[in-house]
């Protein structure tokens, strides 16, 4: 049998279409890329979760579609192929019929039969057919001349292939079939089945019949179907898009309003709750947000209540005992001075009432300020200063105490001329604080402090030359009421409240208050604050590490 | 005469030392205990220096600066025990002419009353002319044109520092040194308040003022220089 493909003809994909395919390829990736795509990809289960559903889907529906088609197209050819192999053998039959049957023993009586009988036979006995069929002679026999090839006029003529007739004229079966495509003189084209007998004609020899079929019906019938198939394929991909689109939605939409929720929760606004109805997981995961939600908030409530009270109270207190302090200290000041006028022990205690009541006051001072930092009350007076002209006065004021301890106060101003937005009150005490440090801390030794500046900051550095800080407890100095050596004298009073009272004061303008030490070396302060008010530090112009200088050989 | 000093106070003991302290410097103290006697103890006593403290049992002494500055520029002393806090500024702004924070010592306390009572130091009767303003140093008047401007003492002592010399730009510590006495506190909220205060009496247009011109970094001048 002749090779056929099962399929009416199908035409090969154009060739050559690989780098075409990567081309479009790479721009579909460039335009997701540039929508957007992308983005959403990865950022929405939603579209992620429907894309591929529709993805899949429309590779099942495609599969399906095309194993349909196929087994469809085979059936409708299978069944005509049956349809013409019996007409076709029918009607060699009825032809043979006749042939053996006439009496026509000259040439032109045979002709004349095959023309007048033969050929209306042939016609009624394939109705499916359309007339279309050719009688020719086997090529290769002794005579010829007397019967000529017959053939319809509308067949085209490459329909009947020579490797048909060969295997026709070879004659081992009674039938030979092969799927053909018709190219009609109009210039369409349909599929087509030729079926080739042979058929002994008395007196002009072996002839082979060939009867085409068209299958252009049959081809509109599969081309229906398959676009049936492929709108049903279409329209269930796009149905199966929506409701998994619906679906997700109904999923994803609970997630996003938690995750929101979630999200307004972590950025402080303690309130937000999630809607309560419905007895589903969902509703049991907002149930229990709502529990963790309430719990936290009560729980930070009770935290933040608790913090304000003890703020508030420090505060009162720091002010209810301002009033009888300044009673007291006023008296003392009254006794203080008068006293040459009392005894010895009178007068030396008055002295011990007026000094402790001093530092008492400072005390109380500094307790007040730092619980105004806790409550987060202190507002900057933000003025356009002149950092190096402060500092310089502050060291004027301290040179008559650093010189009663026998230090000298080297001022250093290479830069700070220009105008910086602080508040001076308060930088000037930051400042103070670290002088009387020095001075305190400073073993007689030479101080020195210097001012510097850049575009964006201004710095002033504090320099010891004392015994300086153990490194683990250098990050302890600014820890409230910390000190270095509880057993040592401390002569310059001070209230343990000064360096974090400082750190917090340099915090609210955004600066950096940092320390360097190494025991035996001394101790460097360095303030540095933004010149613009509500800029950050990035650097500083004045190290943290001291350069080495000859005083720092001791 | 010795100078009259009406305490406001509510500490009974406080007063009493303070009373003490003032006696002892030569000066006449009187008392009042509440708030809502205070304006009524003014009238009735005439001090020549008014020692408020602002945390007073009913009116509170904010209220209390501000009835007196209705019918008096007398100078008034804020006692207070927030010296940070926005009460001083609000106690500035309701007409003080300066503050001391408690606990104070007597020689501070003593110094504010004094620097307010400070004679002037320019009696002898110059008449100072800005633009159209004309300060009448010996009469303590300010006038544009037939308009007569009131001003409290340290207004117009504020405006007369300024004005007597036009070219030079005042720094607020210089200020508070000529004008209120002071020679190591920098609170220069002091010298902002009242030079609000005082633009709000003389100037035309208080946001764009001609005779009391901001230096920006550096201070205050008299305008028109």
């Amino acid at each position: 049998m002749t090779v056929s493909a099962d399929a009416p003809r199908q035409r090969p994909d154009g060739s050559g279409d690989a780098p075409l395919g990567q081309g479009v390829w790479l721009r579909l990736v460039v335009w997701a890329r540039a929508s957007g795509l992308f983005r959403i990809w990865r950022r929405s289960l939603q579209f992620r979760t429907v894309f591929m559903t529709v993805l899949l889907s429309g590779a099942a529906v495609l599969l399906t579609t095309m194993a349909m088609s196929h087994s469809i197209a085979g059936d409708l050819f299978r069944s005509r192929l049956d349809q013409v192999l019996g007409e076709s053998a029918q009607a060699t039959r009825y032809a043979q019929q006749v042939l053996d049957g006439t009496d026509a023993a000259g040439a032109s009586s045979i002709a004349a039969t095959v023309g007048n009988q033969l050929r209306p036979a042939l016609i009624r006995a394939t109705p499916s057919s359309n007339n279309l069929n050719a009688l020719l002679r086997t090529p290769g026999q002794g005579v010829a001349g007397v019967l000529q090839d017959q053939r319809s006029p509308r067949l085209p003529l490459d329909t009947i292939t020579p490797e048909l007739r060969a295997q026709v004229a070879a004659g081992q079966a009674a039938q030979y079939w092969q799927s053909v495509t018709l190219r009609w003189a109009d210039g369409t084209d349909s599929p087509g089945i030729v079926v080739g007998t042979l058929l002994q004609i008395p007196v002009a020899g072996q002839y082979e019949l060939y009867i085409v079929f068209d299958l252009a019906d049959e081809a509109a019938t599969l081309r229906f179907i398959q676009q049936a198939l492929l709108v049903g394929g279409l329209a269930l991909v796009v149905l199966i898009g929506v409701v998994t689109w619906v679906i997700v939605r109904l999923v994803v939409r609970p997630i996003r309003t938690t995750a929101d929720t979630s999200q307004r929760l972590a950025a402080g606004e303690l309130e937000v709750r999630l809607p309560q109805h419905g007895e589903d997981e969902i509703a049991a995961l907002w149930r229990s947000f709502n529990e963790m939600a309430d719990s936290l908030q009560s729980q930070i409530n009770r935290l933040a209540t608790l913090s304000s009270v003890q703020q508030r109270f420090v505060a009162d207190v720091s002010h209810e005992l301002r009033t009888p302090l300044t009673t007291i200290r006023l008296a003392g000041e009254v006794l203080y001075n008068r006293r040459d006028t009392f005894d010895a022990i009178t007068t030396r205690s008055i002295e011990l009432l007026n000094t402790q009541v001093q530092r008492f006051e400072e005390l109380l001072g500094d307790l007040l300020e730092i619980s105004r930092h806790d409550a987060g009350a202190v507002t900057l007076e933000i003025e356009p200063v002149r950092v190096a002209e402060l500092v310089g006065s502050l060291v004027e004021d301290a040179k008559a105490l650093a010189a009663e301890r026998g230090s000298e106060i080297e001022f250093i101003a290479e830069g700070g001329h220009g105008m910086a937005e602080i508040d001076p009150r308060r930088i000037r005490r930051v400042v103070r604080n670290l002088i009387d440090n020095a001075i305190e801390h400073g073993e007689g030794r030479p101080i020195t402090v210097s001012v510097d500046s850049d575009e964006a900051t201004v710095a002033v550095s504090v320099r010891d030359r004392g015994v300086g800080i153990e490194p683990a407890n250098l990050e302890r100095v600014f820890e409230r009421f910390w000190r270095a050596d509880p057993a040592r004298q401390r002569t310059l009073g001070g209230t343990g409240l000064g360096l974090a009272i400082s750190q917090e004061d340099t915090a609210l303008h955004g600066g950096w208050l940092q320390v360097w030490s190494e025991p035996g070396a001394g101790t460097n302060f360095r303030l540095t604050l933004p010149r613009k008010h509500g800029a950050t530090v990035r650097s500083s112009p004045l190290p943290l590490q001291p350069p080495a200088t000859e005083g720092d050989a001791q | 005469m010795s100078a009259k000093i009406l305490v406001v106070d509510d500490d009974a003991a406080l007063a009493e030392m303070i009373g003490i302290v003032l006696r002892d410097e030569g000066f006449e103290p009187a008392f009042c205990a509440d708030g809502d006697g205070a304006v009524a103890a003014f009238q009735s006593t005439k001090p020549d220096v008014v020692l408020l403290d602002l945390m007073l049992p009913g009116m509170n002494g904010i209220a209390v600066c501000r009835a007196i500055r209705e019918f008096s520029g007398a100078p008034i002393i804020m006692l207070t025990a927030k010296g940070d806090t926005q009460d001083v500024v609000d106690g500035l702004e309701a007409g003080a002419d300066d503050y001391v924070v408690k606990p104070f010592n007597p020689k501070e306390l003593v110094a504010r009353i004094r620097a307010r009572l400070r004679p002037d130091p320019d009696e002898h009767g110059s008449v100072i002319q800005l633009l159209d303003l004309r300060i009448d140093v010996a009469a303590h008047e300010v006038k544009r044109g037939e308009e007569r401007i009131s001003l409290t003492p340290l207004e117009f002592d504020l405006l007369r520092v300024l004005a007597a010399t036009p070219a030079r730009v005042f720094s607020r510590e210089q200020l508070l040194e000529e004008v209120w006495g002071y020679h190591y506190k920098a609170d220069t909220r002091l010298v902002n308040v009242h030079v609000q205060r005082l633009r709000a009496k003389v100037e035309e247009d208080p946001d764009n003022p001609k005779y009391v011109v901001t230096v920006r970094g550096v201070g205050y001048r008299a305008g028109g220089a």
